[in-house]
């Protein structure tokens, strides 16, 4: 077992309680949900291929989905997130960069990179995850304010893991 | 045999997000929130334990709150039994002794304490989580309530744990009326704001003011009549259909629960039985109507 597959195992077992014992008491003014745990399918690294990324995706978000009462909604946002993971990438990062095993971060890709393609990931996802929800009940305010406030309050809190979690070796891409 | 293994190959990443796809829709779509496996539900051991060790440390953090508010509601109770202690005396002097309950009679209502150990106020259909299932007598179908109001109702009841479908779930309608008026409708949510759910359907020569309160009718073997909801904020939809539906102003706080009781009815299978039977007589005049 390699320090990636360790990392991504020991990230998957604290994140996903994490999400529902700490991130899912955060929400502000009932609107601003941090969907923290994704930050697991955004820091995968792109060398891990579609099946494998939208598998840990898919078993995650069902683990959310158990936790918090919310059958299938990140399970399918999730499986949807792994699997456009890696063209976002390559909208902000070239195709032929030497990606070896690193993990997208602020110190692999810089932080003006980091925060376009994380931003894009987080704000796919809160799309993708506030449609899901709003099915049957589809309000277009709420739906706009819950989808913009939480992109930016995820985003925010996914950048201050990348505190906790970049390791001090990472080189720059 | 070898393009098959060619054409999965090339195509596998399709296949493998269309079955993820195709499973979660299946979750999705699993309808009845009374019929959903344990183990797809935040009742189940696993996901009841993770939430035991959260409640375990954050259950210190609230208990200035918690004492604050077993001191009113024990101010509120000590009131009451001084109440209920002089209108006894006044009944046993005026002589309806015989007709007082006895104190081995099984009473209608019996309540289990329980702590809300994962709660949701933001999604569409919410639910919560309490620390008591099966073994402590909690079955699905049992209502949940607050010092200050109704809560919901046990979803899925698991050995140790149960999810509540909380009010806050447009699953969830309850029987309701005006304090005050027989006239009766019933209370869901929108899914907007956590702290108003509508009354619909209450007919239109019904008589409300803003500010009345709200409560069960007791219609059903779920919640006793008479329990507090809310209060009338305005009539949303103004005159123009054939029922009012009115904004009711929730008294339970969704976004701080903490410790509520189930609502256990002595009779509920008495009453069951009486309904479902075909042959029972249908002259029940002399019932109380919160009971049927």
């Amino acid at each position: 077992m390699n320090n990636n597959t360790l990392a991504t195992a020991l990230a998957f077992l604290l994140l996903i309680p994490a999400q529902a014992l700490v991130f899912n008491n955060l929400i502000l003014f009932n609107a601003a949900v941090p969907l923290a745990f994704i930050y697991l399918i955004i820091t995968l690294p792109v060398t891990y291929s579609a099946n494998a990324a939208m598998t840990i995706g898919f078993l995650a978000g069902l683990c959310v989905d158990i936790l918090s009462d919310t059958p299938g909604v990140n399970a399918l946002a999730a499986t949807v997130l792994a699997f456009v993971r890696r063209p976002v990438f390559h909208l902000y990062m070239a195709a032929d960069n030497d990606l070896a095993e690193q993990r997208p971060s602020p110190r692999n890709m810089g932080v003006p990179a980091f925060l376009k393609y994380a931003g894009t990931m987080v704000f796919l996802y809160c799309l993708t995850y506030f449609t899901i929800e709003a099915l049957g009940h589809f309000d277009l305010s709420l739906f706009l304010l819950r989808v913009s406030a939480s992109s930016v309050y995820t985003l925010i809190m996914l950048y201050g893991l990348t505190f906790i979690t970049v390791h001090r070796h990472e080189k720059r891409l | 045999m070898k393009d098959l293994v060619e054409f999965l190959r090339r195509y596998s990443k399709w296949l493998v997000f269309a079955v993820y796809v195709v499973l979660s829709c299946l979750l999705l779509s699993s309808g009845d929130p009374y019929r959903r496996h344990l183990w797809l539900t935040s009742a189940s051991a696993l996901s009841g334990g993770i939430y035991d060790a959260g409640h375990n440390v954050t259950s210190y953090f609230n208990l200035r709150d918690a004492n604050d508010d077993l001191n009113r509601r024990n101010a509120a109770l000590e009131a009451e039994v001084v109440n209920l202690r002089e209108k006894l005396r006044d009944l046993q002097l005026a002589g309806f002794t015989d007709t007082m309950p006895t104190p081995d009679s099984v009473p209608h209502f019996e309540f289990i304490v329980a702590n809300v150990i994962n709660n949701s106020t933001v999604h569409p259909y919410n639910y919560l989580t309490i620390n008591k299932g099966l073994a402590d007598g909690v079955k699905p179908e049992y209502g949940v309530i607050d010092h200050s109001g109704v809560v919901g109702t046990v979803s899925v009841a698991g050995e140790h744990h149960s999810r509540v479908i909380s009010l806050l779930n447009p699953n969830f309608r309850l029987s309701c009326k005006i304090k005050g008026s027989e006239h009766f409708g019933s209370l869901v949510w929108d899914g907007k704001d956590p702290t108003v759910a509508l009354l619909e359907e209450l007919p239109r020569h019904t008589v409300f003011h803003p500010g009345d309160t709200v409560v069960t009718s007791g219609f059903s073997a779920v919640f006793p009549a008479g329990l507090p909801v809310g209060v009338i904020l305005d009539n949303a939809h103004g005159r123009k259909e054939n029922f009012f539906t009115l904004r009711v102003k929730l008294f339970a706080d969704f976004t701080r629960l903490n410790n509520v009781q189930v609502v256990i009815n002595n009779l509920r299978d008495d009453l069951m039985a009486v309904e479902n039977d075909p042959m029972a007589p249908t002259d029940n005049s002399n019932s109380n109507p919160a009971e049927r």
